[in-house]
């Protein structure tokens, strides 16, 4: 399934490229020493480790022994399974030790696909669903996505019930014309050997009489034949009768799952009360649309299964029933333009275009086009321990420079608020959640001491944090996942410190060795290593 | 705090990492169903009353679903379009000259891009037929497809870290734990009883992934030990549909949902929820934290508007 081939290069002028001796895949995923080293050195901390579960297995072997999981695709067996929580050796050591067919007990549940298809009305009607082969189409839908065999036992069943009854009715009807239309001749020639005889002595009635009998008769025999080709066409309209009624009772049976589940769907709105009107008019809305549509069903985040639904009736050449079954459901719809977004579904699902859309050709206009080369060296993440410092250097340097693209703009809103030795607006944070979050920081870790510092820095630097006496320890404790990058750092650092900034970033950036600045941002709670060393060098140099 | 309006419903907002104050939409014409699409290049205005500006847009034939920033070009954008198409942009160039790529193999729509933030040099898709692909900028074609997901793959997210692995969240109610090297995927977390709507990594801690699902929920996950997920966060009335860890903070979060509101979560608390913002008017579809400045976000939604604020401000002040 996965097309396997080797894994493009790393572009050898990428600075960010990692250390090759910790790059190659020999170790799987070993790029910091810190939590890997407590897994195997072989095994990434990404693969599931767990021994096979035996009783997992066996449960997936007696599922898939059941003569209807036995005819369904073995994706969806797979999935079903993965679903369970088995893991793929779990599952492969169950595929393989599945014999061949054997009668066994219903294994876990009838549902199995409900969850993910949410078709719960096909499981109930399996008996009366043999008898409706032509007119299920929608049924036809749902049964190919809920059941795996149904279907094929019902062509067949459905197959059986209509030979035998167009036999039966042949079949009367052949023996009401063999058994009534002999014994009408048969009258017929006693009346006629009667008149005969009667006709010696009657010879100018007699002859009407016959004819009159014999007219008499084949009215009879015409009467007779009408009467069997009415017989047949009763039979043909009950079986049709019958074919129509199972249709409704599995119609109703969906509306009836459809009001329980739009109760249910009622009774969990009933708190909101800003939406209670939207809910009367979503009610109405999904009353119709549901009454329009009768094989719709209910799940929860309807939204993705009302697209899925609208792009594939809209586009015939993606979907394949058998491949991503999208089942129709109708909209809950607790939103300002519910109408506009439901008349759109109903308008493509009817087959319309939208009158909005216009053709638009969004192919490239030179396929061959070069990309041009970078102009801005990547920048370090925050959570890339001891290089989150560097990334305000390259900020000023690209606002600075031109790039064609309003690049005025920025750089004249970083100028203007420079002056307030403040930071643009966007990079300020609300007070309060400054509290929150040295709050949550406090609780979250070793770092709750330091954190406090941080988001006041920018304006005011307070005097020195005592907690950290110990910079060995405190370095200790702050990497515990030391990733090999330092490397980066010193790659990074062709550009020159910035100046335009704050006073209190100057200082530090004059003072820190890796050359890192503290973020513009006041880096919040991004902790790291080289920030407690720059605060160290300032208690031991006295700052 | 500023605001754009924009012609199409928005479907997916993302900050440059190269830029503070720039940001990208994705937008759809008639909610995604069927329509036009348009990518829009935005940036921050000096001052938080001002809207936001438009520095560029590219129209597309259809919706475009999700985008992301090059992080190797400062001016590259990749676009997943809803007619499967994975198309490339030069936002330094005029729109006439883009897109510069136009990459079909999905069978079926893009829901997801995400570039690789390490490596710097490959992205992956997540596409509705079932399939993640592995592509690199400078190839005309996939390196790799990833097929195992028995639905749709809504979204797909590169671990921080590690500069093979990545996750992926599907409509089967599975995620999978990938790794480029290996065949199949090494790991599947059965997160939900529901579709899994989103999936991301936390910054921090390389082993921690969370996931976003059609049952209101977001789960946290340990993928050393998960069979049961760190923590549930409920607070959502409708299905999340984005998840995304703060580049700043290991314990935060901010989700986006159905129920139209951002909500910020910190997962590591008893009371987990730690803001909530109410200020779209339909579904929350996009939401974005900025890896260059602490606590800024964005989101857009089907409302056709785009905010960008700081974390405990009014994305509705002036």
């Amino acid at each position: 399934m996965a097309t396997q081939s080797s894994e493009p290069p790393p572009p050898p002028s990428n600075p960010v490229d990692q250390n090759p001796g910790n790059v190659q895949p020999t170790n799987g995923n070993q790029q910091d020493a810190g939590v890997e080293a407590v897994k195997q050195s072989s095994a990434s901390v990404f693969v599931n480790s767990e021994p096979l579960r035996e009783e997992q297995v066996q449960n997936a072997v007696k599922f898939l022994s059941h003569p209807k999981v036995m005819g369904s695709p073995v994706m969806y067996r797979r999935s079903f399974l993965e679903k369970k929580g088995l893991t793929k050796e779990e599952i492969d050591e169950a595929f393989r030790r599945v014999p061949d067919p054997t009668p066994s007990i219903q294994a876990t549940n009838s549902n199995q696909e409900g969850q993910v298809k949410s078709t719960p009305n096909v499981q109930p009607s399996s008996p009366a669903q043999t008898l409706q082969p032509v007119a299920a189409a929608p049924t036809g839908v749902i049964s190919s996505v809920g059941t795996w065999t149904q279907p094929r036992f019902h062509w067949y069943h459905a197959v059986y019930a209509v030979g035998l009854l167009a036999v039966s009715g042949a079949g009367t009807a052949v023996l009401v014309k063999k058994s009534i239309i002999p014994r009408l001749k048969s009258w017929i020639r006693k009346v006629v050997l009667e008149e005969e005889d009667d006709s010696v002595k009657k010879t100018n009635t007699k002859p009407s009489l016959s004819e009159e009998a014999a007219a008499a008769a084949r009215s009879a025999a015409a009467a007779a034949a009408d009467v069997a080709r009415a017989s047949q066409e009763m039979l043909n309209s009950k079986n049709e009768e019958k074919r129509y009624i199972k249709e409704f009772m599995n119609m109703l049976d969906v509306q009836v799952q459809e009001m329980k589940s739009m109760s249910t769907a009622i009774h969990r709105l009933e708190g909101r009360t800003d939406n209670h009107v939207r809910n009367s008019l979503a009610d109405q809305e999904d009353y119709r649309t549901s009454v329009s549509n009768p094989k719709q069903t209910y799940t929860n985040g309807k939204a993705e299964i009302d697209l899925r639904a609208g792009r594939s009736s809209s586009q015939p050449t993606s979907a394949e029933p058998s491949v991503a079954p999208h089942p129709k459901s109708y909209m809950e719809i607790q939103f300002g333009n519910a109408d506009e977004f439901s008349s759109i579904m109903e308008m493509v699902q009817r087959g319309e275009k939208p009158a909005n859309i216009r053709d638009i050709n969004d192919q490239p206009p030179n396929p061959n086009q070069q990309i041009s080369n970078p102009r801005i060296a990547p920048r370090t993440k925050p959570w890339e321990v001891g290089q989150a410092q560097n990334n305000s250097s390259p900020v000023l340097q690209s606002q600075v420079s031109g790039e064609g693209l309003n690049s005025n703009v920025q750089g004249n809103g970083i100028n203007q608020l420079d002056g307030e030795s403040n930071a643009p607006w966007w990079q300020q944070k609300n007070a309060r959640i400054t509290e929150i979050e040295n709050g949550d920081e406090i609780k979250a870790g070793p770092f709750g001491g330091q954190t406090s510092q941080q988001p006041v820095r920018r304006t005011w630097v307070p005097p020195q944090p005592p907690p950290v006496v110990m910079p060995e320890a405190a370095e200790a404790i702050r990497r515990p996942k030391q990733l090999v990058q330092k490397e980066q750092s010193e790659d990074d650092q062709s550009a020159p410190q910035p100046t335009e900034i704050a006073d209190e970033l100057q200082r530090i950036t004059k003072i820190s060795e890796s050359g890192g600045a503290v973020e513009i941002n006041g880096g919040g709670s991004v902790l790291n290593s080289s920030e407690i060393q720059e605060e160290q060098e300032q208690i031991l140099e006295g700052n | 705090m500023p605001v754009f309006k924009t012609p199409f419903n928005g479907y997916s907002v993302k900050f440059s990492p190269f830029h503070e104050s720039r940001l990208a939409v994705a937008t759809a014409q008639n909610f995604g169903i069927l329509g036009n699409g348009r990518l829009h290049v935005l940036s921050l205005p000096p001052a938080p009353a001002s809207p936001l500006t438009e520095l560029i847009s590219f129209d597309t034939a259809d919706g475009v679903y999700d985008l992301a920033w090059s992080e190797s070009h400062d001016s590259l954008l990749i676009a997943g379009v809803a007619d499967g198409s994975v198309k490339l942009y030069d936002t330094a160039l005029p729109p006439a000259q883009n897109p510069l790529r136009s990459l079909q193999e999905h069978t079926r729509e893009v829901h997801s891009v995400d570039y690789n933030p390490t490596r710097r040099d490959s992205f992956i898709t997540a596409s509705w037929d079932d399939t993640i692909k592995l592509w690199t900028l400078d190839r005309p074609a996939s390196i790799r497809t990833f097929k195992e997901h028995a639905y749709c793959v809504y979204s797909a997210a590169w671990n921080p870290r590690h500069t093979d692995v990545f996750a992926s969240a599907s409509g089967d109610c599975t995620v999978r734990i990938w790794d480029v090297r290996e065949p199949g995927s090494t790991m599947i977390i059965p997160g939900h009883d529901f579709e899994i709507l989103c999936c991301d990594w936390n910054k921090y801690d390389d082993c921690i992934i969370a996931t976003a699902s059609v049952d209101k929920s977001i789960r946290v996950w340990d993928v050393r030990s998960f069979r049961a997920p760190i923590s549930v966060l409920n607070g959502h009335g409708y299905a999340v549909r984005k998840v995304k860890f703060s580049p700043h903070h290991r314990n935060l979060m901010v989700s986006c949902s159905y129920d139209m509101s951002v909500c910020m979560w910190d997962f590591m608390v008893e009371d987990a929820l730690v803001g909530r913002y109410d200020h779209h008017t339909e579904f929350a579809v996009g939401v974005d934290m900025s890896v260059l400045v602490d606590g800024l976000m964005a989101s857009t939604g089907w409302d056709e508007l785009v905010y960008v604020w700081q974390h405990g401000t009014d994305p509705r002040a002036p």
